[in-house]
């Protein structure tokens, strides 16, 4: 099967303040349908790997392949319309646009990919809202809901275009118990039956351990996986 | 409406107090823009209003010729060289002899909307023992009243008077004044040429110009040529006056090939009246401007602050897939909305500004409100710099929220 992401020898500098290697030489191929898990002390670059993954960060040397496209030395505006399309993003802050209503925060890279109708997506983002468990919140101001629903809702607006892969970082780190158990069901539920591929950066030991796969970081290199 | 504009809209109302100021910066400086150039365009058009009253937009007349005849060829070779001496530019022609062609030429011009003939000649006025020299015109009344609206001006008396008889007079006041004339006495002109004849003072004007009423004394061309012994239709000056003032030098270029005299706008013996307007229009642009690019400052700190408020929401737009080229286009659009908004608001605030002004009194001269000039060119191009003004000031922190990097805001 083609793997859903492959990494091959990625190796990356940081220049300011001095030039460091963050990442030596790293590669692995993740499956559709695998929920991974990067995982290490705060460092050994697991969130700068997940920012190459996520194709925002380009200065680094070695591939990376998403769905059997080559994202390496593609430009900037086709790196954004890749993303639009095919990788959602959930961060440990939810980042959701307080000026807008919450379904029009879902319904945002919809409207940018343009595949459907204004009322398709709508149709589709409150669905979406309603799976995850948000009713009767839609037309809230994002700023007007509690902490753990705005989470949800940033999840839901990762979903929206169907993307082949989900990247979380630190997904949970800002929930309480209750809320990580919720936003951690979700996702073990979309690998497993929409068979959306899953990386999420976690310090999380409880949800590692619950995921198919961890991949453990030290010092910029892969220890366990 | 497009995703990108649908987030600028939300940006742009989600903060109304400081839409309305933004918008308001740039109406006031439209609105400025409009009355400093209506304002000096009606200055200008008083200033011309009074100059116009008595000169024409165009003059053709016999001059001088620009160079002393040649009486000898110019001998050949370098081995000869000649000497005149005292060689003089002389006029062999007083006048224009035969005025009536060159009448129906400058009529036939689209451009000229009158055209007069005069005859115009120092003499002395008498009355009693006082002796005065002046000027006198011999006009064609009709045409020039067509031209200067030389009736309106009368203080006493009928222009048309003139046409009636052959020995009519109409004095300027300051003339009547120096040599005592009043209103039906009889007065005497002499030429340069020694001819004494009796007129009678059928009217009196005043234009305004103190110069012209202390000296000059118009009767009616046929009199005139009668008084110099000049033939049926010699003039001194054929007078036009054009559509637009300021289109007179050009015309004048054009015309001068086709008429064998000289052929001259206003512009070239009035450079003073010219160069005031030219730097009344420049205080003016300067004035107006200078609050515009203010009005630009304005908005480009309000937009800075914007993109510096959402650097968050840029980056995660960002991730989302928004590449750089849209969000120019969201903090583009916004800008471009509040000059639009601004703009419209300001080219009504402008003109009611202008409309207030033009009813504040003012009388001096012949002027008895301030005076405004309604230029349509004055509002569109005060909306094009307006447009243009809040473009720029726009673009630039759009480019810089096109610019920020998601990977450093949402890594914290």
């Amino acid at each position: 099967m083609r793997p859903a992401l492959s990494v091959n020898n990625i190796v990356k500098y940081f220049h300011e303040p001095e030039t460091i290697q963050v990442l030596k030489e790293i590669s692995f191929a993740v499956q559709p349908g695998e929920f991974l898990a990067l995982v290490g002390k705060s460092g050994s670059g697991k969130s700068t790997l997940l920012y190459l993954l996520s194709t925002m960060d380009t200065d680094y040397e070695g591939t990376i392949d998403i769905n059997g496209t080559r994202l390496t030395g593609l430009k900037q505006n086709e790196l954004a319309r890749f993303r639009n399309e095919h990788i959602g993003f959930v961060f440990q802050f939810h980042y959701l646009l307080p000026e807008f209503s919450v379904l029009d925060n879902v319904m945002l890279p919809a409207l940018k990919l343009g595949k459907l109708s204004p009322e398709q997506i709508r149709t589709k983002a409150l669905e979406l809202l309603y799976k995850l468990d948000i009713k009767g919140h839609e037309n809230k101001k994002a700023s007007r809901i509690s902490g753990g629903q705005q989470q949800r809702v940033a999840i839901a607006r990762a979903l929206i275009n169907d993307p082949a892969i989900i990247m979380g970082d630190e997904p949970t780190g800002n929930l309480d118990s209750k809320n990580t158990k919720v936003v951690f069901d979700i996702f073990r539920q979309l690998a497993r039956e929409s068979g959306q591929t899953i990386v999420a950066v976690t310090h999380d030991d409880e949800f590692a351990a619950n995921c198919d796969r961890v991949i453990e970081m030290v010092d910029g290199k892969i220890l366990a996986g | 409406m497009s995703v990108n504009n649908k987030i600028a809209w939300v940006h742009l109302t989600s903060k109304i107090r400081q839409l309305i100021v933004a918008v308001l910066s740039v109406t006031f400086g439209i609105s400025m823009y409009i009355f400093m150039n209506s304002f000096t365009g009606g200055v200008n058009d008083a200033q011309a209003e009074l100059v116009f009253n008595t000169m024409a937009h165009i003059r053709v007349y016999n001059d001088l010729p620009k160079e002393a005849q040649r009486l000898l060829p110019v001998p050949e070779g370098r081995d000869t060289v000649q000497f005149v001496s005292n060689p003089k530019r002389i006029r062999y022609t007083e006048g224009i002899k035969n005025a009536g062609p060159i009448r129906e030429l400058l009529e036939s011009i689209p451009d000229v909307v009158a055209v007069t003939e005069q005859l115009n000649e120092n003499v002395f006025f008498h009355n009693g023992v006082s002796k005065v020299s002046g000027s006198l015109s011999g006009i064609d009344v009709e045409s020039e009243n067509q031209m200067f609206n030389t009736a309106q001006y009368m203080t006493e008396g009928d222009l048309y008077e003139l046409e009636r008889r052959n020995d009519g007079v109409v004095l300027g006041t300051g003339l009547a004044d120096k040599i005592s004339a009043q209103m039906g006495d009889v007065i005497s002109l002499s030429t340069a040429d020694g001819i004494l004849k009796a007129y009678k003072v059928v009217g009196l004007i005043e234009t305004g110009a103190s110069s012209v009423d202390k000296s000059r004394a118009i009767i009616s061309i046929q009199a005139a040529r009668q008084l110099l012994s000049k033939n049926r239709s010699y003039a001194t000056d054929v007078l036009a006056n054009l559509r637009n003032y300021n289109d007179a030098r050009s015309q004048a270029q054009r015309i001068a090939v086709s008429i064998p005299y000289k052929t001259e706008a206003w512009q070239e013996g009035n450079s003073q009246l010219e160069s005031a307007n030219t730097l009344r229009d420049i205080l003016a642009v300067t004035v107006s401007l200078t609050i515009l690019i203010v009005a630009g400052f304005g908005i480009y700190n309000i937009m800075n602050m914007t993109v510096n408020e959402k650097m968050r929401e840029i980056a995660i737009l960002k991730a989302m897939g928004f590449d750089g080229k849209d969000i120019v286009q969201i903090f583009l659009v916004q800008s471009v909305v509040i000059g639009f908004m601004g703009g419209v608001v300001g080219l009504f605030l402008g003109f009611l500004i202008s409309v207030g002004v033009d009813h504040i009194p003012f009388k001096i001269a012949s002027l008895n409100t301030l005076p405004i000039a309604y230029n349509p060119i004055d509002y569109v191009m005060a909306l094009a710099f307006g447009l243009l003004t809040t473009f720029v000031a726009g673009y630039l922190p759009a480019r810089k929220a096109s610019q920020i990097d998601p990977v450093e805001i949402l890594r914290g």
